[in-house]
């Protein structure tokens, strides 16, 4: 602004040269008004930000959202960005709706403290917001009388959360998505040099929609993972059932082929009794009219012994379905191990098979039926010298497992060959009854095998690799279980 | 001294006549042991003959060894009735001690065992009353 200076004498008056330099003054200082003012409303719509710098805010804003789904995080940026989307708001409040639509609560403020505040729908400023069709401009007495309708403690803390109180004038804009209302969102105008004006509005009612999409979008993601979540749950539970149903149903087809076994070696028992009782006891007679030192009497005694052996054969047979009620012993593993392996020694020689064992001196004796468990070693000898066409190694290890606290002390029998080994598909059958792999295989060695080694309270398992070999392991606790003993003494009576 | 007379009834004639030459090698003059051909022979013999013990063979409760059985338990509950089974099963035990069976020995038996058990039978019947 030019300098000026006025005259304060009055010893004379001015001089039409003086009054005309007076005007020209006058005239330069309203020229120069002028242009301040015009300076101003230059400076004043330059701080307005112009449609298009909006537009570039709001599509800013939406790319943020789209890769936001955080609901808290989004929530904060909108109010961030709503603050500085109109040039003179104090203060961004974002209300959304509880899951009855009974009560809006503040969940986010560009402030950045989030006090709590909860209003009903149609009351105060965010209430209106939440039951308006579309965004609205309020102010003046307006303004004043729905900010009265706050609660007190409220209304304290609404003037904490504006930079200008009391605001002069608010957009307010329902998030609304289709008839779903979501919640509010209410920015505060606190300058009057720089009032909210209608335009403002579809810019206020476009961030509102971007919001509630926003909103939505997170709801439904929210939504879907949690339904993924649920889903993949119940095919946990649909896999675990259909395993359980699985294992019910192998069960139930072993419960039917153990019955048909019984069945059938009950009936095959039964049809030899009757020629092995007469030949045992024709034997017997015969034996009555020798003399004490005839030779006939090795003979006899062999044959004697091993129809004393296809009897008890046969009573296992029976046996496979019904109890025993042959008495349980202490047995020594060890000894029925090398009663078994004597037993088939001479096969595996003729086989090329060599036999090593390695037996712990240190097994106790066990509460057993020795001659089932000597017919199972039996079954798993012969098995592996089968398994050996060519021969190889047949190992059988016996060792002591002492328990703990948490578990019994047991027993475990190792057969191991250095055979073909067993392909992995018959793996999980080889226990089944009739399942056999070999041409003719009755398919109920090892099956009878288990429901022995089973009625012992024990267990037996297999591992095999083709090509190098099998070990078949039993485990067998020192005295079998109660429920088990009462089983395999059970009588008939 | 006493005789007592012993009846076989075995649909295996085998095992039938294993049984007879055997126990009458054990009992030597003490019994007299025959077999029945069939059973409707041994009721027969059991209506008109002293017979002390019938050896028998049901092979199932719906056998003619079976009826035999029940009518001998119902006609003469004086004879003592000795089942003598290769069809041992847990039914068959149930429906004999139902019949009033009090000897059931279940094959392969030893020829031995079997003849201490008829000799212990007919050794009780010879000094009392029947023991069924």
């Amino acid at each position: 602004m030019a300098r000026m200076r006025w005259s304060t004498s009055h010893t004379r008056p001015y001089t039409l040269r003086q009054r005309r330099r007076g005007r020209e003054r006058i005239q330069a200082l309203e020229q120069q008004v002028a242009e301040l003012r015009a300076q101003l409303a230059t400076q004043w719509v330059q701080a307005q930000p112009t449609p298009g710098t909006r537009l570039d805010t709001l599509l800013t804003l939406c790319s943020a959202l789209l890769v936001t789904h955080d609901l808290p995080a989004i929530l904060q940026l909108v109010v961030q960005q709503a603050k500085a989307l109109f040039v003179g708001a104090s203060g961004v409040l974002l209300f959304l709706s509880d899951t009855t639509g009974q009560m809006l609560e503040l969940r986010a403020t560009s402030a950045g403290t989030l006090p709590p505040m909860r209003v009903y729908p149609g009351q105060s400023t965010a209430g209106r917001a939440f039951l308006a069709p579309r965004a609205m401009l309020m102010a003046g007495p307006e303004l004043a009388l729905a900010l009265d309708e706050q609660q007190p403690a409220q209304y304290a803390e609404l003037s904490n959360l504006l930079t200008h109180w009391p605001p002069v004038s608010a957009l307010l804009a329902p998030l609304r998505l289709e008839s779903q209302r979501l919640g509010s969102l209410v920015i505060y105008g606190g300058s009057r040099a720089q009032p909210f004006v209608p335009r403002d509005l579809p810019f206020v009612q476009a961030l509102a929609d971007m919001v509630a999409i926003a909103i939505v979008d997170v709801e439904e993601r929210n939504r879907t993972t949690q339904l993924a979540s649920q889903l993949t749950q119940t095919q946990t539970n649909y896999a675990e059932i259909q395993a359980r149903l699985d294992t019910a149903q192998a069960q139930l087809l072993q419960s039917a082929k153990l019955a048909a076994v019984g069945e059938l070696a009950a009936s095959v028992a039964h049809e030899i009794n009757n020629p092995l009782y007469a030949a045992r006891n024709s034997l017997y007679v015969v034996e009555q009219d020798l003399a004490a030192d005839a030779p006939e009497r090795a003979f006899i005694a062999v044959a004697q012994a091993e129809l004393g052996r296809i009897a008890r054969i046969i009573t296992r047979m029976r046996d496979f379905y019904r109890p025993t009620r042959t008495e349980l012993e202490p047995t020594c593993l060890n000894e029925v191990l090398r009663a078994t392996i004597e037993l088939v020694h001479t096969h595996l020689r003729h086989g090329h098979v060599t036999i090593q064992h390695e037996l712990d001196a240190q097994l106790p004796q066990i509460v057993a039926h020795a001659d089932q468990l000597r017919q199972v070693f039996l079954n798993l000898m012969l098995n592996a010298c089968d398994a050996m066409p060519t021969g190889g190694v047949l190992t059988i290890r016996s060792t002591n497992e002492p328990g703990d606290a948490s578990a019994a002390s047991i027993v475990a029998i190792q057969i191991s060959d250095t055979g073909s080994g067993i392909d992995p598909e018959h793996l999980p059958h080889i226990f089944e009854p009739f399942y056999t792999t070999k041409a003719q295989g009755t398919g109920l060695g090892l099956a009878i095998s288990a429901h022995i080694i089973n009625q012992h309270g024990g267990c037996i398992a297999v591992a095999s690799t083709l090509g190098q070999g099998s070990t078949f392991t039993i485990h067998l606790p020192f005295t079998p279980p109660p429920t088990v003993v009462l089983s395999m003494y059970s009588t008939l009576s | 001294m006493h005789t007592s007379h012993i009846l076989i009834v075995d649909n295996d004639p085998m095992a039938a006549l294993v049984t007879q030459h055997g126990l009458q090698r054990m009992l030597n003059q003490t019994a007299a042991i025959e077999i029945a051909p069939s059973p409707d022979v041994a009721q027969d013999r059991c209506q008109h003959e002293q017979i002390d013990l019938l050896i028998i063979d049901p092979s199932s409760e719906s056998s003619a060894e079976t009826a035999l059985l029940k009518e001998i338990h119902r006609t003469h509950p004086e004879i003592a009735v000795m089942v003598l089974t290769a069809y041992d099963t847990p039914r068959l035990r149930s429906q004999m001690r139902s019949l009033g069976v009090q000897y059931y020995l279940a094959k392969p038996v030893e020829l031995h065992d079997l003849g201490e058990s008829v000799r212990l039978v007919v050794s009780s019947r010879a000094h009392s009353s029947p023991n069924v």
